[in-house]
């Protein structure tokens, strides 16, 4: 699921990626720089050795100047340009060298004064190869003059060995920071999913399977959690309240107004007719704004659901007892599991007053069906009565126009539940029934 | 018939009071939820007319305590709260009628004559007792065809025969079916009261069944 904001997962795991790249990558140089140095101290700690060695087995002979007194072991030395040489150098040029240099020699390099420390230098060798020279300078007792000692090793093996450290590091340090990466994402897998889980929460909330968000959760997000929880509630309560309200007001306006029809009744004046038209026109006012108010408190609530068969039965009981002598036959038809997505109490007055406008005008039965179809579920109330011709359909739907006055109610029940249906965004529509009379089909949104 | 109104709006019982009586009822008025309930749990009642919206005790709550205890006798509720939620829980608590304020008497008149009939097992408002006829409509009683001359608590005597007509109806029953609560209840009144419409209809209608009480009836009719 894409999102502005990126990706919170995507976010930390880039983040320890990136640092465990640096990390890695400054731990490689660190590591090939030392054995480096490690290898090459040690090239160099041979390298002086053998050139002990060479200065040990030297001896000098007054008519034919330096020579070894015993061949050094190394065979090296004996095979030509086998990468590892040796040479003695006088106050004029070499004056003894390995086999192995054929009759190459060791270029002459600057060394520290006779009788100090080796000194070490890299140079070409008789083949061009990159050679470790080491040197030491040394005067030799009844000898004039100083002499210079040399000897040289194939620097390649080492470079070798460092490039085959360096590659064997560098895979193994990608190995630990691939590894790193996985135990990271795993991490915030882990880390994140109480965040999933608050949002599955909030679906089902959504969703009307649950009010609250409920369970415990990570001391992190459980104050977040708390706050859903307190602002559903408060809401609640908020609309009970108004509900309660808009109940008080029907109830004490509803009373008096029964007194008022009542006092008028008994009267035959032209007060009394006017009295009971006005009184008559305040219900109706009465009745439009207050289903108005209430509904429009509970519309689009978060959450809201209920399921429409009990509804539909409860309606069927109560409109078979109040209508038991007309011996009208109500059928239902509900397809399983339907859920409105709205509070019961406005399905209940939606349905009730399709019901009961059916029940007043069908001969002697009426078919409800309600089906889930794309844009939400369908209610079909159709009764067998004489119908409604076209051209007052949509009077009783806007001004819900009184058709007879001998029918008892205010003449407004169709008009109301166009206007609640409205209100959750469903519709209303008045059409032929197949079994005679009138067809209202009522759409309403539809509870996942 | 007995009738038991509760209702707090003073003005909207006085009103009822006075329409059902000029029908030919008896009337007792309770004005909140406690009172009602004992009324109607204590005194037989032939159909009660109930607020929802009551002091002291829910017109539900008062209800269904009647049905838990066994009273039976038809009721109508009479209130402000229309919603379909209400109507649900109210037939559901076991009201038999509802009826939304405001109302018009004629229309509460004309439930409370088909929850009368119903309850009394009669299906039209037209009830016949061999030469007897019974308009539950217009409370009017005739005898061949020709009217008879009814005072209030005559009518009220043989509209509750009538309606129970071919069963034996003690004296208590009669004094507790025709009188308000308040009225000096003297159950020989009653055998006055027979007396007279024996002597307006026919004699032998009206058969005393001794140490039990009347029953209406058309002589020799098996």
């Amino acid at each position: 699921m894409p999102a502005k904001g990126g990706s919170l997962r995507l976010r930390l795991i880039a983040m320890a990626a990136l640092w465990c790249a640096v990390a890695l990558i400054a731990a490689w140089a660190v590591l090939s720089a030392l054995f480096a140095d490690q290898v090459r101290r040690g090239f160099d700690g041979n390298l002086a050795a053998q050139l002990e060695g060479v200065i040990a087995a030297s001896e000098w002979r007054d008519e034919g100047g330096p020579s070894l007194r015993r061949p050094l072991p190394d065979p090296r030395f004996q095979q030509p340009l086998s990468g590892w040489y040796w040479q003695i150098s006088g106050p004029d040029g070499p004056v003894l060298r390995s086999r192995s240099l054929w009759d190459g020699t060791l270029p002459a390099t600057e060394s520290s004064p006779a009788g100090g420390g080796i000194s070490y230098d890299d140079v070409a060798g008789p083949n061009g190869a990159g050679l470790r020279l080491a040197a030491r300078s040394l005067t030799l007792t009844g000898v004039e003059g100083a002499f210079l000692f040399q000897l040289a090793g194939d620097s390649a093996a080492v470079a070798a060995d460092i490039a085959r450290f360096d590659r064997l590091l560098a895979v193994a340090l990608a190995i630990l920071g691939l590894g790193l990466i996985a135990a990271m994402v795993l991490q915030v897998q882990i880390g994140l999913r109480p965040l999933a889980r608050i949002g599955r929460a909030l679906g089902d909330i959504r969703a009307g399977r649950a009010d609250r968000l409920q369970g415990a959760f990570p001391s992190e997000i459980q104050p977040l959690a708390d706050e859903i929880d307190t602002l559903l509630g408060h809401q609640a309560a908020v609309i009970s309240r108004a509900r309660a309200h808009a109940g008080d007001l029907a109830h004490a306006l509803k009373t008096p107004l029964a007194v008022l029809t009542n006092e008028a009744d008994q009267n035959k004046g032209a007060l009394a007719r006017h009295v009971r038209h006005q009184v008559v026109e305040m219900r109706r006012q009465v009745d439009r704004h207050l289903s108005r108010a209430r509904t429009a408190a509970a519309a689009g609530v978060l959450g809201a659901r209920c399921d429409i068969t009990p509804v539909l039965e409860g309606l069927v009981r109560v409109l078979n007892r109040l209508h038991q002598e007309r011996g009208v036959t109500i059928n239902l038809d509900v397809a399983d599991h339907l859920a409105f997505a709205g509070e019961e109490e406005d399905l209940q007055e939606m349905l009730g007053n399709l019901l009961e406008n059916a029940c007043q005008w069908a001969k002697s039965s009426i078919m409800v069906t309600a089906t889930a179809q794309e844009n939400g579920v369908l209610f079909a109330i159709d009764d067998d009565g004489p119908g409604l011709p076209p051209a007052q359909r949509e009077e009783v739907l806007n001004r819900g126009a009184r058709l007879d006055e001998s029918k008892p109610g205010s003449g407004l029940g169709l008009a109301i539940v166009a206007d609640m249906a409205a209100l959750y965004q469903g519709e209303l529509s008045l059409r032929d029934a197949a079994m005679g009379g009138l067809s209202a089909r009522l759409t309403l949104p539809l509870a996942p | 018939m007995r009738l038991l109104v509760v209702e707090d709006d003073k003005d909207l019982a006085r009103q009822l009071r006075g329409a059902l009586g000029d029908a030919g009822y008896a009337v007792d008025l309770a004005h909140d939820g406690e009172e009602g309930h004992f009324l109607g749990d204590t005194e037989p009642y032939d159909a009660v007319i109930l607020d929802l919206g009551l002091p002291e005790l829910d017109g539900i709550t008062v209800l269904q305590r009647w049905r838990e205890a066994g009273r039976v006798m038809p009721v109508l509720i009479l209130t402000a709260r229309d919603r379909w939620s209400d109507k649900v829980s109210g037939i559901d608590a076991g009201a038999d009628d509802y009826l939304a304020k405001p109302f018009h008497m004629e229309e509460m008149l004309a439930r409370i004559r088909a929850l009368l009939r119903r309850a009394a097992g009669h299906a039209s408002n037209e009830i016949q007792c061999g030469p007897l006829r019974l308009d539950i409509a217009a409370a009017k009683v005739s005898l061949d065809g020709q009217a008879v001359s009814l005072t209030a608590l005559e009518f009220r005597l043989l509209s509750y025969l009538m309606h129970h007509q071919g069963k034996v109806i003690s004296r208590t029953e009669l004094v507790e079916h025709l009188y308000e609560q308040d009225f000096d209840k003297d159950s020989n009144t009653i055998e006055v009261f027979v007396g007279r419409l024996r002597r307006k209809t026919r004699a032998e209608l009206i058969e005393t069944v001794r140490g039990l009480g009347y029953r209406l009836a058309v002589p020799d009719a098996g």
